[in-house]
């Protein structure tokens, strides 16, 4: 396996990953590739300390954050104390959350909790690789997870009852 | 809420990442089961997994796209060409250069070219000499921008480029610099340095902005008495043309190619 290989390997999980970041194919896709693009052009550089599809999920990582740097959508910007919550369905059992629903809450989280909780659930790292791949300490890794999935709840309008955890999230600034 | 045994986000985020040891699993399981605030988070948690997975998992099933895929395979023919320009392009390059150099003043000599198609460095040795001849003979306006005016020449000519350029010095071999001139080539604007000795003979040094995958061995290429020795690396291609001695220009060449390394 040359690290083009690997590379090339690594393809899906970063289009599924920038997908369920960025929300919008084509961007979606612009974002894979210039995180290709900038994985190819340095690979002479690459010294093989880990995996490679790490290095390009931080890779990825970098450039999702530099775009949200140049181009902040206000929406992922609402702190969760100022959503409005309409308690739609409010206690509803359905086994299943409409996906409709929680692809809309998704880009509405903020950016730094999205990251989180896609990198976790979708692509199944571990808390320790997660953190080290969004490059924050577990315990911020930990937190951004649980604002996210407490965030998530609430723009699904599945928060029945008073809260019902308790946590870092509870009241924590974001 | 402030049973001292209710769980947290933080435990159950280790609890539902089965990542804690087995006896802290079922310690935390037998907690969890009596904590229904608790085991509906985890539920919840559940379904937002699986709302995810359902969303997204998919992407990675398409057929990746052309425009993705097409980056691997510019990189590889990169690779390849690299490949083929070796084995260790240096000291290869500076062996060929030695034997082409050093060796090379007899008859029916040449040097082998390793890495770029014929065509284009034949290209670049018939423009470079084509240059020379043309201005070569002119007496009022040989050059564009005089030596003396250096600083507007090494600005004006890197521009035109599109790559700092400076031009060598061959006082050692008796040659000093007139100027420069920009010059038509297959690839835009090229430099064309020209320099002359004591006795009124002039040589040219070429540089275009053609670059081969990985430097080049010295060529050398002949047409009447027109001499070229001429090389190209990543990002220019260089000619020296005279009609000076053979040995003479080969200096030339060496020193130009020494200095511009």
């Amino acid at each position: 396996m040359t690290v083009l290989d690997d590379i090339e390997a690594s393809i899906p999980a970063l289009r599924r990953y920038a997908r369920a970041l960025v929300r919008d194919c084509n961007r979606a896709d612009d974002l894979v590739q210039d995180c290709l693009e900038r994985a190819v052009a340095k690979r002479h550089l690459w010294r093989g300390d880990g995996p490679v599809q790490a290095w390009l999920f931080r890779i990825l990582i970098n450039r999702y954050r530099d775009l949200q740097r140049q181009n902040p959508v206000p929406g992922h910007l609402v702190a969760i104390e100022d959503l409005t919550f309409e308690p739609a369905q409010c206690g509803g059992q359905d086994a299943s959350l409409a996906l409709r629903e929680v692809q809309d809450a998704m880009t509405r989280l903020p950016g730094d909790q999205r990251e989180a909780l896609l990198i976790v659930v979708l692509e199944g790292k571990t808390f320790d690789q997660a953190a080290s791949l969004l490059d924050i300490p577990k315990g911020t890794l930990m937190s951004r997870l649980a604002r996210a999935r407490a965030t998530l709840r609430l723009l699904t309008g599945r928060n029945s009852g008073p809260t019902l955890t308790k946590g870092p999230s509870q009241g924590a600034k974001p | 809420m402030t049973d001292q045994n209710a769980l947290t986000d933080a435990d159950l985020l280790d609890y539902a990442s089965e990542l804690l040891p087995a006896d802290m699993m079922s310690s935390m399981a037998t907690r969890l089961a009596s904590d229904p605030v608790a085991q509906a988070t985890l539920a919840e948690w559940q379904r937002q997994d699986a709302a995810i997975e359902a969303l997204y998992h998919p992407v990675a099933r398409e057929p990746v796209p052309d425009r993705l895929s097409d980056v691997i395979r510019r990189a590889e023919a990169e690779d390849a060409a690299r490949a083929r320009g070796r084995p260790q392009a240096r000291l290869w390059l500076v062996a060929a250069t030695i034997a082409a150099l050093t060796v090379g003043t007899g008859a029916g000599w040449f040097a082998r070219d390793l890495t770029t198609p014929a065509a284009a460095s034949q290209t670049l040795a018939a423009n470079a000499m084509r240059a020379y001849d043309t201005y070569v003979v002119e007496v009022a306006h040989p050059v564009e921008v005089a030596a003396s005016d250096a600083e507007h020449l090494n600005a004006w000519m890197s521009k035109r480029l599109g790559h700092e350029t400076r031009p060598p010095d061959f006082n050692a071999a008796g040659f000093t610099l007139m100027g420069g001139r920009i010059v038509p080539s297959d690839q835009g604007a090229a430099a064309l340095y020209m320099y002359d000795n004591a006795e009124g003979q002039r040589i040219t040094l070429y540089i275009a902005p053609q670059g081969a995958s990985s430097t080049t061995s010295f060529q050398f290429a002949l047409e009447g008495s027109t001499q070229s020795f001429y090389w190209m690396d990543r990002d220019l291609s260089y000619a020296v043309v005279g009609t000076v001695p053979r040995e003479v220009l080969r200096r030339i060449a060496l020193a130009a190619y020494d200095q511009l390394l």
